[in-house]
């Protein structure tokens, strides 16, 4: 309503302006010559200024002044046979309310076009201290941002965000607010579970070294956490630690509650490496492909998920033969082959990581280690 | 609200804009004075309309306001609050809304400022201005739209270019437009003459204060623009040759020519002819460095612009305004009275052989600007034309005018005595030989080329004060009387002398740094010293800072100097802008007398070193600050009554009239 007002009272005073003329007393009409006639005078005054402080020479000011004089005489003809029209009132102002009726019409037209009256100002400021009830997600977080950025040592409040960034996909940031959770409140099962799975979905699905400790010390503080259990049987799995990772998901298929999401989860996965769920037989070993994030690599036909893992390890193994001097990235790209079952290329990839950290090297030295780990041997 | 009110605000200024174009113009045919007054108010309300737009762009700015598209491209909520308020400018949106806020500033002045004027001329003037209004509007609304909005409002922003998030922003763009836009009065003035087929007596009085008024606000653009990209790119050089510098400097070069041949023309009457086509000129390239800077037809730090409906558009605008106004002056040129006469060797001849070698300069560099250009266009292959091709043809067209700018003030109006002044000019002359022969023998006796430019621009400064020397009496009267017609001298004497020897103070700084610039390029560990000039850097580490929205590795580095004697630290950056992900250079300077040492970080190397270039710029600031000497002459001269002055008595006539009813 405000706006509509205003912009009613912007349109009055634009069309206002163009009607002014035609609102007052018209002016006195200057003749075109008088104007003239006042410039060479006030010339002559010049003159007789710089001629006074000598800036100009005596004759040289005499000549000016002749010349300006001349001007004036040419000015004098000129007026006599000049021609004063007379003004044509009416057409004047049919003109003039044409302009007039222009300004609404065209503003008006053109912002109905153009504009967006609905839509209010959106001023940071006022979205991150409006009630929480109407605010959006985004909202709500750049508010918790706000807020930590002033206190950040505010343990609680990155407990809360973190995995609020875990669920919205900006896992760089969900590792760093559960670290720092885990940091100022101390581990707790979902701290460092939360940051397992940040890690694990910032390394796209793969179960790292880091992620892998955290798991662990998520089950040190409570050994029956699901999600810890889960993803350190993904991560034996990927290792083609087969059997370890089928013994894991069949305690949670055992002990977790009928509810449980993870035990749906568990047992899924115990069905794709074809293990019963019962103990005491012999898990089948066969290709693992690895997992992407929980929900997205459910919703995947195994071949999609396949694809995109493989693609994923081609992508790292060029980036590696760009940029070899990268110790974890030879590690990951061998256990990818391993766990995708391509033995010779893990073990291709081993050598070839030797050789770009250097034979006889402490990197190269750990990346054997790591290799002989999952089973891959040097040739 | 405030948004859309601005956005509101805007269509209506387009509107008005069209008023003003038709109305007063029809009006100033009829003869009919109030259709023609219609213009002053429709001047006035488009400015206040097109300023509260500005403000509503700037609040949204400075409050964040990510439901706008132009915030949300060009905005950060953890950027610094000046650049959140010079970031309004610093996109290409805002920028064309400067611009338009800029030119309707003019048309409220001249709306203002020019009741003195004949009232057809002042109507057309108006009506020109209008139309360029109207242009520039519809090219904001219809290609442009910073109010455009986003719904829903995303909750954080995309950070400005972090090469524009520095101080430098907040005054370049503004005085560059003040420069370039202002010319438009000009430009105006010249159209309305030929329109109305002659040229009142005010018109030369008119046209060139606000021809210095652009002149001057553009001598500081581009003097903050070179120090701008000096300091903040990291390169060390002040002047590149590059495209969008160049589409400053010939509207600069042209403008200056017009600066002169109008003080001709107001004088003498005569050169009116080509007063106008030149006033043409000017306003035609700075439309012409609007054109290339805002198209992307250039790619380059400025050219953030690069959707091709806009470079069309403006296309568009440009042919219009340029075609349409060279016709015009085919058409009418011939019907204007011609004017006065003078010899050769005179005041005004000097000032035409001013008039020819800029013109010919901004030629120059024309050609050099467009042929790329042209050559991309037609065969396809990118080339740039650098510096060796401006070296070879522009400076030797600066040379010879630089050699004569010392006689131009000297010499007698219509006739003048060229061997008497060459006799004044004399101490002047030997001065600038001693300068050459100091310059070769104490500085450096191989670069005969850098003491001869020494002793030109000492030849600049010690012509200039010999002028003022002359006009005071020197030496035929005691000093101090001397002294009292010193102080009594009109201002524009002091403005021409100023901005004279300015221009010696820019050539001498340049000519400084080209020849005796020392530069180092090393890498150094923590602890490493490398001297440069005279000076001796210690390397004492990198720090690693958080900034705002940034991190950046600070080096420190500790200055002693000749004698070893401490002389404090300069500290040099390397930056990374987060939401963006760009890197940044950000360079030490550390201001000595009046040269510089200039550090710049290179990139890390194996084994914990850096690469470091450092220079010593010795002179470096004469160049920037001869600039600022050539704004303080101009401004001088604007501020000499004489050009106030236009035809006040009909005016004291009307406001008694006024008085009575």
């Amino acid at each position: 309503m405000f706006f509509w007002l205003t912009a009613a009272l912007l349109t009055l005073a634009a069309s206002t302006a163009v009607l002014w003329p035609f609102l007052r007393a018209p002016a006195a009409a200057h003749e075109g010559a008088g104007h003239d006639i006042e410039v060479y005078r006030d010339q002559l005054r010049e003159v007789e200024r710089d001629a006074s402080t000598g800036l100009v020479g005596a004759a040289e000011a005499e000549e000016a002044r002749a010349e300006i004089g001349r001007r004036i005489l040419r000015l004098a003809d000129g007026r006599a046979g000049g021609n004063t029209r007379t003004t044509s009132d009416r057409i004047g102002r049919l003109l003039v309310s044409a302009a007039v009726l222009a300004v609404p019409v065209l503003g008006w037209g053109a912002y109905a076009v153009l504009g967006s009256p609905a839509l209010p100002d959106q001023r940071l400021e006022a979205r991150l201290t409006k009630s929480p009830a109407e605010s959006s997600m985004d909202e709500l977080v750049a508010r918790a941002e706000l807020h930590l950025r002033q206190n950040p040592q505010d343990g609680r409040g990155w407990d809360v965000l973190a995995p609020i960034y875990l669920r919205m996909g900006r896992n760089d940031d969900a590792v760093t607010a559960f670290r720092n959770a885990i940091r100022l409140d101390g581990a707790s099962a979902q701290r460092e579970g939360g940051l397992g799975e940040a890690l694990v979905a910032a390394a796209q699905g793969i179960v790292s070294t880091d992620a892998q400790a955290a798991f662990e010390r998520a089950l040190a503080v409570d050994p029956k956490d699901a999600r810890a259990r889960y993803f350190l049987a993904l991560g034996y799995s990927q290792e083609g630690k087969n059997a370890d990772a089928a013994d894991l998901w069949r305690q949670m298929a055992a002990d977790l509650p009928a509810d449980s999401p993870w035990r749906g989860a568990a047992r899924q996965e115990l069905a794709r490496l074809g293990a019963p769920e019962a103990a005491g037989q012999t898990a089948a070993s066969g290709p693992a492909p690895t997992k992407d994030q929980v929900d997205a690599a459910m919703e995947m036909s195994s071949e999609d998920r396949l694809a995109m893992i493989e693609g994923m390890v081609s992508q790292l193994d060029a980036r590696l033969r760009e940029n070899p001097a990268d110790l974890d990235g030879w590690q990951r790209l061998v256990r990818s082959y391993q766990v995708l079952g391509r033995q010779q290329e893990a073990r291709d990839a081993l050598a070839r990581g030797v050789a770009a950290l250097g034979t006889g090297s402490a990197e190269a030295a750990r990346l054997t280690a790591f290799a002989s780990g999952l089973g891959v041997a040097q040739q | 609200m405030t948004v859309e009110l601005g956005h509101f605000a805007l269509v209506l200024a387009l509107a008005l804009s069209l008023v003003q174009a038709a109305v007063p113009l029809v009006g100033a045919r009829m003869e009919h004075p109030r259709l023609m007054a219609v213009a002053e108010p429709a001047a006035l309300t488009a400015f206040a309309l097109v300023a509260l737009a500005f403000a509503a762009l700037t609040a949204a700015h400075v409050t964040s306001d990510f439901s706008v598209v132009n915030v949300w491209e060009n905005s950060h909520s953890l950027k610094p609050m000046l650049y959140k308020f010079t970031g309004v400018w610093g996109s290409h949106e805002g920028s064309m809304l400067l611009w338009v806020l800029i030119l309707t500033l003019f048309g409220a002045l001249v709306a203002v400022g020019g009741r003195n004027l004949p009232q057809r001329l002042r109507a057309t003037v108006l009506a020109v201005q209008g139309m360029i209004g109207v242009a520039f509007t519809l090219f904001i609304l219809t290609t442009s739209n910073p109010f455009a909005r986003l719904d829903p409002a995303p909750i954080e922003g995309r950070d400005l270019n972090p090469v524009l998030q520095d101080i430098g922003l907040a005054v370049h763009p503004p005085l560059l437009y003040l420069g370039y836009v202002g010319f438009s009065i000009s430009f105006a003035f010249a159209i309305a003459a030929l329109i109305d087929g002659r040229i009142d007596a005010a018109w030369a009085r008119w046209v060139r204060p606000w021809t210095l008024l652009a002149w001057v606000f553009l001598t500081g653009g581009i003097a903050m623009g070179s120090y701008w990209a000096y300091y903040e790119l990291g390169w060390g050089g002040f002047w590149f040759w590059d495209p969008v510098e160049n589409a400053s400097f010939m509207p600069w070069l042209a403008g200056t020519a017009l600066l002169h041949s109008a003080i001709v023309m107001e004088k003498r009457a005569a050169l009116k002819i080509w007063t106008v086509l030149l006033a043409i000129l000017t306003f035609s390239l700075s439309l012409l460095g609007t054109f290339l800077v805002r198209s992307g037809v250039l790619t380059s730090v400025h050219a953030f612009a690069t959707d091709p409906t806009r470079g069309v558009f403006i296309l568009a605008i440009l042919t219009f305004f340029i075609g349409g106004a060279l016709v015009l002056f085919a058409l009418r040129a011939p019907s204007l009275a011609a004017g006065g006469l003078f010899q050769p060797v005179s005041r005004e001849g000097a000032l035409v052989l001013n008039n020819l070698f800029l013109s010919t300069a901004a030629a120059t560099v024309l050609v050099g600007t467009l042929y790329p250009l042209v050559v991309e266009a037609v065969g396809g292959d990118r080339i740039s034309v650098g510096a060796p091709f401006f070296n070879l043809t522009f400076v030797p067209l600066m040379v010879p005018l630089l050699l004569i700018v010392p006689f131009g003030p000297l010499l007698a109006w219509k006739r003048g005595d060229l061997y008497a002044v060459a006799q004044r000019l004399l101490a002047a002359f030997g001065g600038a030989i001693a300068v050459t022969l100091l310059a070769l023998v104490f500085i450096d006796r191989s670069a005969a080329f850098a003491a001869l430019g020494f002793g030109l621009a000492a030849w600049l400064v010690f012509g200039a004060l010999t002028d003022l020397a002359l006009k005071s009496g020197l030496p035929g009267v005691p000093l101090a009387t001397a002294a009292r017609r010193l102080a009594g001298l009109p201002r524009s004497v002091y403005g021409t002398a100023l901005a004279h020897a300015g221009l010696g103070l820019t050539v001498l700084g340049i000519v400084s740094v080209t020849a005796l610039e020392a530069e180092r390029f090393v890498t150094m560990k923590p602890g490493d010293t490398a001297e440069v000039g005279g000076y001796t850097l210690r390397f004492e580490g990198l720090q690693p800072r958080q900034g705002p929205n940034f991190v950046e590795d600070r080096a420190t580095f500790v200055v002693a100097g000749r004698g070893g004697e401490a002389l404090g630290t300069v500290m040099a950056a390397k930056r990374m802008y987060t939401t963006r992900q760009m890197p940044t250079t950000e360079s030490g300077i550390r201001t000595f007398g009046l040269g510089q040492l200039y550090v710049s970080l290179g990139d890390l190397t194996e084994g914990g070193g850096i690469v470091v270039r450092a220079w010593w710029k010795p002179l470096v600031t004469l160049i920037w600050g001869g600039a600022l000497v050539m704004m303080a002459g101009g401004a001088l001269s604007l501020a000499d009554r004489r050009l106030r002055v236009g035809a006040p008595a009909p005016r004291r006539k009307a406001a008694r009239q006024e008085a009575a009813a």
